[in-house]
């Protein structure tokens, strides 16, 4: 990529600040970030929430809000894109330069069929009329791989699944044949396995038709796969840019190393298999057992459907699914959205009935408890949610919400509870300050610490941890995971943990569960099922994982890869 | 998910100019009420038949009307219903509401279907009309008024919380609070209720203003309050004969009226916006 007198680069950014608010009290989301897209490159952005990286992008294509100020120097083409005015911007978005977002779902307008969505720029830009733009939408949606185009042009954003939504909003995206694709956490929202498709998608997309792509993600995973160069930002600047090998193999920077030191991938590698109670595992009894388990949601029938006695409609959210989770062992959960991973988890700790079989605390039926032997399985049983916002009363403070269990339970009186409350906040590692403190006015990371510290408050034997740390950014997972790891060694805790990614299960679990769809397909001792998957979906889920050793592998891709003549008009 | 607090949550401590102003009315004129026979000056039933149909003067400040009654007198006088009438007409209807709502919704079942079929059918009835109905079968007067509105009124607010509370009992902590093993009465009493009420106190206030004005209208049909007892919509229908030439007996309590209910939406309006922000 070196020789000869290098290219103008596509997309320039130099010097880009943006400050929000008034300004004495302004707070600088961008701070003088510079950085460079090659004509047919793709560059990846990674970083954390508060980065920066989202507003980098925005402003790019001048899509800031309005008290937002922007400083510093745009180049796309040789055109300084600050310096236009909104109608000369708006002919340079969608037509030269488009964006694709987070959430396929919430950026389609519901009342939009697939077809017009993909159709408006199309006749925005090019004035294409209404039959000629239907057939390129078409063509369209052909192109980023959606089955049966002419039935699906069609069809409104709510008959799609997330993945094919996203596909719909790439082909938006990209038919008025741009040459920069903006792309901020496209597949955050997305399943592993979709995940894996799209970015497949995009690379085609970049390879084929040479378009340029700027990916934002907070999975450095996501970014290795795809990305021939990688910018590094944290707290609005540049940490550090260059060659995604190099930066994956050889980060200079601190927090690039903490960066990727925090991948649950490599967590597993730096904390060995030390802390494995596996022989207690495979011999102590099954201290809860699910057995032959199903759960069905009823859908509403009505007043109606009522009086019509008609039949209730179901949807079986858990299929008879059985299996032991013994004592003192780490059991892990796996599976995509709409697995039943959660459902399991709320049906053993009762917040729903299930429609059939039976769960065993200890050889008692779970079902049966009431009164007093229900309130001690539940003292015996806490569970952790996965938003950390919405887990916590947002009225309560820390040292109230910690302190409540003890209190209802009678397990201390208001001085005893307070002092224990004090102990736990230790023992998860949240500073004492914070004890009249209201979620709202705590990080993501000490609120999913304080839903610890009330799983806790009980001593209960099995920890149910449902996503836990699915909502946080990397660095925080993995301080997150650390700690109940070691919550895990010196408490004794039996725990359940449910997650999508398989890497944090391989760190923390001895077997895992895989489901499907409801079904459990595949169960086993982590090690054994994660090298030697027997089901095909548990070897898609696997091959699916975003690595960062994708990045070395990629690499002769890349070079290989002719971006100019690459560059082909289909339509237009 | 940031790592860094919300910082914007608790920015705005100080109370808003609009709460601050309302509840200064609303200040304002419960101290008028309470100090009605200090601040009068004058006995508000007093009939002076010399002194009729006066204009505003130093000596009656508001003028007198047909009966040489002070008006000014009668206005202050007057605010001790009024006032008592935005809560003694919002309380009861909130609290049969906010009751049936928070239950009906949390629990769901057959609870719930009957009670929302009862909330349709009042619903299905015009508001005003209802209450004149049911005022007019129990009798003309003020306590019979207030039945009619805990009758009829309830159901506004059992809808409003109800919605609230569908969607509230789905957030994980009060999925945690049910895994913590609270029993069913402490969370909805500890936890739904205190994060569901917010749109009941706005709504609250400005039903207040709704409340006070149709006491007013019943004043004015002679079903409210009755003659001569001080009261702004009474006093409006006994000045209307003569609002062209003393329109001094219409307008005060009509003015008196307009503040009152202004002070209600004020801190109606504020409260929406702050409790929006720490909610």
């Amino acid at each position: 990529m070196t020789e000869q007198p290098p290219p103008a680069p596509l997309l320039s950014v130099e010097d880009l600040t943006v400050d929000f608010g008034a300004p004495h009290v302004a707070v600088k989301a961008v701070r003088g970030v510079s950085f460079a897209v090659n004509v047919g490159e793709i560059v990846g952005i990674v970083g954390e929430s508060g980065s920066g990286k989202s507003v980098t992008c925005r402003a790019v294509l001048g899509l800031l809000p309005w008290m937002a100020r922007v400083g510093g120097r745009v180049s796309f083409d040789g055109r300084d894109l600050l310096q236009l005015s909104e109608a000369e911007m708006r002919r340079v978005r969608g037509r030269h330069i488009s964006m694709i977002f987070q959430n396929p779902s919430s950026h389609l307008d519901p009342l939009m069929t697939i077809g017009r969505h993909v159709a408006e720029p199309l006749r925005m830009h090019f004035g294409y009329g209404a039959a000629r733009a239907r057939d390129a939408a078409i063509q369209m949606l052909r192109d980023v791989r959606i089955r049966d185009p002419e039935l699906r042009v069609d069809s409104h954003p709510h008959e799609l699944s997330g993945g094919m939504k996203q596909r719909a909003m790439i082909a938006s995206a990209i038919a008025c044949e741009p040459r920069l694709l903006l792309a901020d956490e496209p597949t955050t929202a997305l399943d592993v396995t979709v995940q894996a498709r799209i970015l497949e998608l995009l690379k085609d997309l970049n390879r084929q038709r040479g378009l340029s792509i700027v990916l934002i993600s907070h999975d450095l995973g996501v970014i290795a796969e795809i990305c021939d160069r990688v910018v590094v930002m944290r707290n609005g600047v540049v940490v550090e840019q260059g060659p995604t090998r190099e930066i994956i193999n050889v980060p200079s920077h601190a927090y690039t190393r903490l960066l990727i030191d925090s991948q649950p991938s490599r967590l597993s590698q730096q904390h060995g298999k030390t802390a494995r109670p596996a022989a207690v595992a495979t011999t102590s009894e099954p201290l809860l057992a699910v057995d032959d388990l199903s759960v069905e949601f009823a859908s509403a029938r009505g007043l109606l459907g009522l009086l019509r006695g008609s039949e209730k409609a179901s949807v079986k959210a858990v299929d008879a699914v059985s299996f032991d989770v013994r004592r003192g062992e780490s059991f892990g959960i796996v599976g995509e959205s709409g697995s039943g991973k959660s459902t399991i988890a709320r049906a053993i700790t009762r917040l729903i009935d299930p429609s059939g079989g039976r769960i065993t605390f200890r050889g008692a039926s779970v079902h049966d408890l009431k009164g007093e032997t229900l309130s001690a399985y539940r003292r015996a049983v806490q569970m952790v949610f996965q938003s950390p916002y919405d887990a916590l009363n947002p009225r309560m403070t820390v040292e109230e919400t910690i302190a409540e269990p003890m209190i209802r339970h009678r397990l201390a009186d208001r001085s005893g509870a307070r002092k224990r409350t004090a102990a736990l906040m230790a023992m998860v590692e949240l500073p004492a300050e914070l004890a009249g403190r209201r979620p709202r006015q705590l990080s993501g990371g000490q609120c999913q610490r304080v839903s610890i510290a009330r799983a806790l408050a009980l001593s209960p034997e099995v920890l149910i941890a449902d996503e836990i740390t699915s909502a946080l950014d990397v660095t925080i997972q993995a301080q997150i995971l650390s700690l109940l790891r070691r919550l895990r060694e010196t408490q004794g805790l039996t725990t359940l943990y449910i997650s999508h990614d398989l890497a944090v299960v391989r760190m923390f679990c001895d077997r895992v569960a895989v489901f499907r769809s409801g079904q459990l397909v595949e169960i086993g001792a982590v090690e054994e099922v994660l090298a030697r998957p027997r089901h095909d979906y548990t070897r898609r889920l696997i091959a699916s994982a975003p690595r960062l050793e994708a990045a070395t592998a990629s690499e002769e891709g890349a070079r290989d890869m002719d971006t100019g003549s690459a560059w082909k008009g289909s339509h237009g | 998910m940031s790592d860094e607090p919300a910082a914007f949550a608790s920015m705005s401590r100080k109370v808003p100019f609009e709460i601050a102003l309302g509840a200064a009315i609303l200040a304002a004129w419960v101290i008028l009420a309470i100090g009605a026979p200090v601040f009068a000056g004058a006995d508000p039933n007093a009939i002076d038949l010399l002194a009729i149909l006066q204009p505003p003067s130093l000596n009656h400040p508001f003028g007198t009307d047909h009966l040489g009654r002070d008006v000014f007198a009668r206005v202050v006088f007057g605010a001790r219903i009024d006032v008592w009438m935005g809560v003694a007409g919002v309380l009861p209807p909130l609290v049969i509401g906010v009751t049936v709502g928070l239950f009906s919704g949390y629990f769901g079942g057959l609870l719930d279907t009957v009670m929302m079929r009862l909330v349709d059918i009042t619903v299905a009835f015009p508001f005003f009309i209802l209450v004149i109905a049911i005022v007019g079968m129990l009798g003309p007067g003020l306590g019979n008024y207030f039945i009619a509105l805990a009758l009829v009124a309830w159901v506004s607010y059992a809808r409003l919380i109800r919605a609230e509370v569908v969607v509230l009992k789905n957030a994980e902590y009060i999925q945690a609070a049910r895994a913590l093993g609270y029993h069913p009465l402490y969370i909805v009493l500890r936890h739904v209720l205190p994060n569901a009420i917010s749109p009941i106190v706005v709504y609250a206030m400005s039903d207040a203003v709704l409340v006070i004005l149709a006491g007013a209208s019943l004043g004015f049909l002679g079903l409210g309050a009755q003659p001569p007892t001080a009261e702004w919509g009474v006093m409006i229908a006994d000045g209307q004969p003569y609002v062209i030439d003393a329109w001094w007996i219409c307008f005060f309590p009509g003015l008196a009226a307009v503040t009152l209910g202004l002070g209600f939406l004020l801190v109606s309006d504020g409260l929406a916006h702050a409790l929006k922000v720490t909610s």
